[in-house]
């Protein structure tokens, strides 16, 4: 089945903190969109469709924000869709959207993820009764905490591994002026005393809770051959899901995660993922999810992603593999959006414009994000070429 | 008696919002008593907006006052209102072009009867005694009705506003959930048998979610009430609006003898995360019989209702080997 190609053209965000008490959420995601406009050098007129996505709206207690905001994101007269897959949700919002252009329907697409959580607490979001659904009832930490568990005991991992993810997001979150967490006097002594939380999840190897937008906007071949900017083109796209629980699960390296990056990566044309694979943007919102996801994402042999680490494969610094560049969602994390900055950023490493950031010569990039009870995968490679 | 037909819950909770540089003058305005629209091209928006809504093109700042009066463009009756509503007795909601504005707002009309109202009616804005910078501070009347008010401006302007926002949810209690619930009451746990694959589902949900297949009372089976701790963590709670939990505890899944998936959810009170481990082999202490509470029972729990049991108690075996049990992390 043939594709058409689509680019990334342009990238928006806007600085992720506690609480932006100084904007509206309409506000809120029209700078990231208007600072993704300006980088793709267009207008709202230029745009065909608007693809947003954000997490359960009881984080903000507004129900389909999307029809409010319709307006605000320059919609009149044009097609607005939602997307919602849980934390994934920003990854997936991103694909919906290049679904549209690669389909032949759009010449310009702006798809945008946000998330307003200092409306509301996200444990509680996550917490609560909802018809029909099964709560995890104790927050996320709470219900990926026994799953670490679980790789800490079959990797014989050191302990101290997820410390050294955490502490390394946080140094790569400095050089981002849009990250959340600026922890200039950090230590990694303090990660490693930090209070456990939701043992053997530490406080400090969790992730911050975030205000924020991040925006892109997609162009079909001909809108990426026309820009002025370097583009990053679409080399493979893949969603997956599966029930988040039933007898026999591999809850530590679920086979929709296994299955997402094997069609990602033969999409891709890959097959050394390891060396031709620049950089990396994963979802870790608890560090011992970076270990685990090099694994599932064929990275490194099972039960050896730890060593990764452990080696400094995955810092900006040195290493083979860099992963999380931006400081990741240890640094940053807007439920909605940060699925949608994991993919903007592999984005702008393959435009070469990340900034102190910024990995030497990056061709190719992997966007990554999951949701659920580790249950929605949403990933894509993109590339300095057509695919 | 605990009934065992539905589940009646409320979300509720005090969400915030930042107001930005249009609707923060817009709620400070209607609580000192005016109405604020705004001049965006050549057209007056009321409520106003941050943004032209056909072009997306910002819009500074430009506030003028609109009303008291205005007219009715179209409208529907409310014969019930909820808690939620302006008013605890019928009224209207409508779309008023207030006095001095291109565009409707959709707000609320106390006419006392439908009769009074039509489309093309006039109205005029009264303000509540207690005002809190929320598009509540107003509502409307016939215009033969309105009083003259005074109203004296408040302090700061307002940039935050809280909301309590919610929902009343009620639902049926499924079929083989009130199985469940009359298997506690008797000190039986009640799981399902799935007829394709044979796996037992503790609780059972009605339905194989592998193999698809229907799971009815046929399927259903009793397995132990004692089992194994498969996976535990120890939660610091995080206070929030609502939260119950003060103190750190330990929440496990136990796989009971007999099932094929866990109990999920199970709080542990009692022990330390010292002398908490997986492979550890636990046994329910069932509450008195008349004492067995499955009030909080829903269609959702992946576990037993707290109600019910007053512990886990270690049976006192040996661990069971952490490979046998590693499939089950949740």
């Amino acid at each position: 089945m043939s594709k058409n190609n689509c680019a990334v053209v342009g990238v928006g965000q806007t600085k992720y903190q506690t609480t932006r008490g100084d904007v509206s959420m309409a506000g809120l995601v029209r700078e990231a969109a208007y600072r993704a406009l300006e980088d793709a050098e267009m207008s709202w007129s230029d745009i065909d469709a608007v693809v947003i996505g954000k997490a359960p709206d009881f984080f903000e207690g507004v129900m389909m924000p999307e029809i409010y905001l319709a307006e605000a994101l320059g919609c009149a007269g044009k097609p607005i869709l939602r997307v919602h897959t849980a934390g994934s949700v920003g990854g997936s919002t991103a694909l919906v959207a290049t679904s549209l252009i690669q389909a032949g329907i759009h010449e310009r697409v702006l798809t945008l993820g946000f998330e307003k959580q200092s409306e509301s607490n996200a444990t509680w979001a996550l917490s609560l009764p909802q018809p029909f659904s099964v709560s995890i009832n104790a927050g996320a930490g709470g219900y990926f905490s026994p799953i670490i568990r679980q790789y800490m005991i079959e990797s014989a991992a050191p302990e101290l591994i997820g410390c050294m993810v955490a502490f390394k997001d946080r140094q790569h979150a400095l050089r981002n002026p849009y990250a959340h967490l600026h922890q200039h006097d950090l230590t990694f002594d303090q990660v490693v005393e930090a209070p456990m939380l939701w043992e053997p999840i530490r406080y400090s190897e969790t992730c911050p809770s975030s205000d924020g937008a991040c925006a892109m906007v997609l162009g079909s071949e001909s809108v990426g051959d026309a820009s002025s900017k370097p583009v990053a083109w679409v080399q493979g796209t893949s969603m997956r899901s599966e029930a988040n629980t039933f007898p026999g699960r591999n809850e530590v390296n679920p086979r929709a995660s296994r299955e997402c990056a094997d069609d990602v990566f033969s999409q891709a044309g890959i097959t050394d993922r390891r060396r031709e694979i620049d950089v990396v943007e994963m979802y870790v919102p608890f560090s011992w999810y970076e270990p685990m996801w090099l694994e599932s994402l064929g990275f490194a042999e099972i039960g050896e992603g730890w060593k990764m680490v452990e080696e400094g494969a995955t810092h900006i610094d040195g290493g083979d593999l860099p992963v999380n560049c931006s400081g990741g969602v240890l640094s940053t994390n807007p439920i909605g959006a940060s699925g949608m900055i994991r993919f903007a950023e592999a984005a702008l490493q393959v435009r070469q414009m990340a900034g102190e950031h910024q990995v030497d010569g990056v061709q190719r990039s992997l966007g990554h994000a999951y949701g659920g009870g580790a249950q929605y995968f949403a990933m894509w490679i993109l590339g300095d070429t057509k695919p | 008696m605990t009934k065992l037909e539905s589940i009646d819950y409320t979300l509720e909770y005090p969400y915030t919002r930042s107001t930005g540089p249009v609707w923060g003058p817009f709620l400070t305005g209607l609580r000192d008593g005016k109405i604020l629209g705004a001049r965006i091209g050549n057209k007056i928006y009321c409520p106003p907006l941050e943004f032209d809504p056909e072009t997306a093109a910002a819009a500074e700042p430009d506030l003028v006052e609109v009303g008291p009066g205005g007219t009715v463009s179209g409208w529907t009756w409310v014969t019930k209102p909820t808690t939620k509503h302006p008013f605890d007795h019928p009224f209207a909601f409508a779309l008023i072009v207030l006095d001095g504005a291109d565009t409707a707002m959709a707000h609320a009309i106390d006419a006392k009867t439908e009769a009074a109202m039509r489309t093309g009616m006039r109205v005029s804005a009264q303000f509540r005694d207690e005002r809190v910078g929320a598009v509540t501070d107003v509502y409307f009347v016939p215009e033969a009705d309105a009083v003259d008010q005074e109203i004296a401006a408040g302090d700061e302007p307002v940039a935050i506003t809280i909301h309590s926002i919610g929902v009343d949810i009620s639902e049926p209690l499924s079929p083989h959930r009130v199985r469940f619930a009359e298997g506690l009451r008797n000190g039986k746990i009640i799981g399902q048998k799935s007829p394709t694959s044979g796996l037992v589902y503790v609780p059972g949900r009605g339905y194989d979610n592998m193999e698809r297949v229907r799971m009815d009372e046929s399927c259903d089976v009793e397995v132990a009430d004692v089992g194994t701790v498969v996976a535990y963590t120890t939660i610091s709670p995080i206070q929030y609006h609502g939260q119950t939990e003060t103190e750190p505890y330990i929440r496990c899944s136990i796989l009971l003898d007999g099932a094929d998936q866990p109990l999920g959810g199970i709080d542990i009170r009692d022990m330390t995360p010292e002398e908490f481990r997986t492979g550890m082999r636990l046994k329910c202490v069932w509450r008195p019989p008349e004492e067995r509470d499955y009030s909080d029972l829903d269609n959702r729990g992946g576990g037993l209702t707290e109600g019910v049991y007053e512990r886990w108690e270690p049976t006192g075996e040996p661990d069971v080997d952490f490979e046998s049990i590693k499939e089950h992390t949740w």
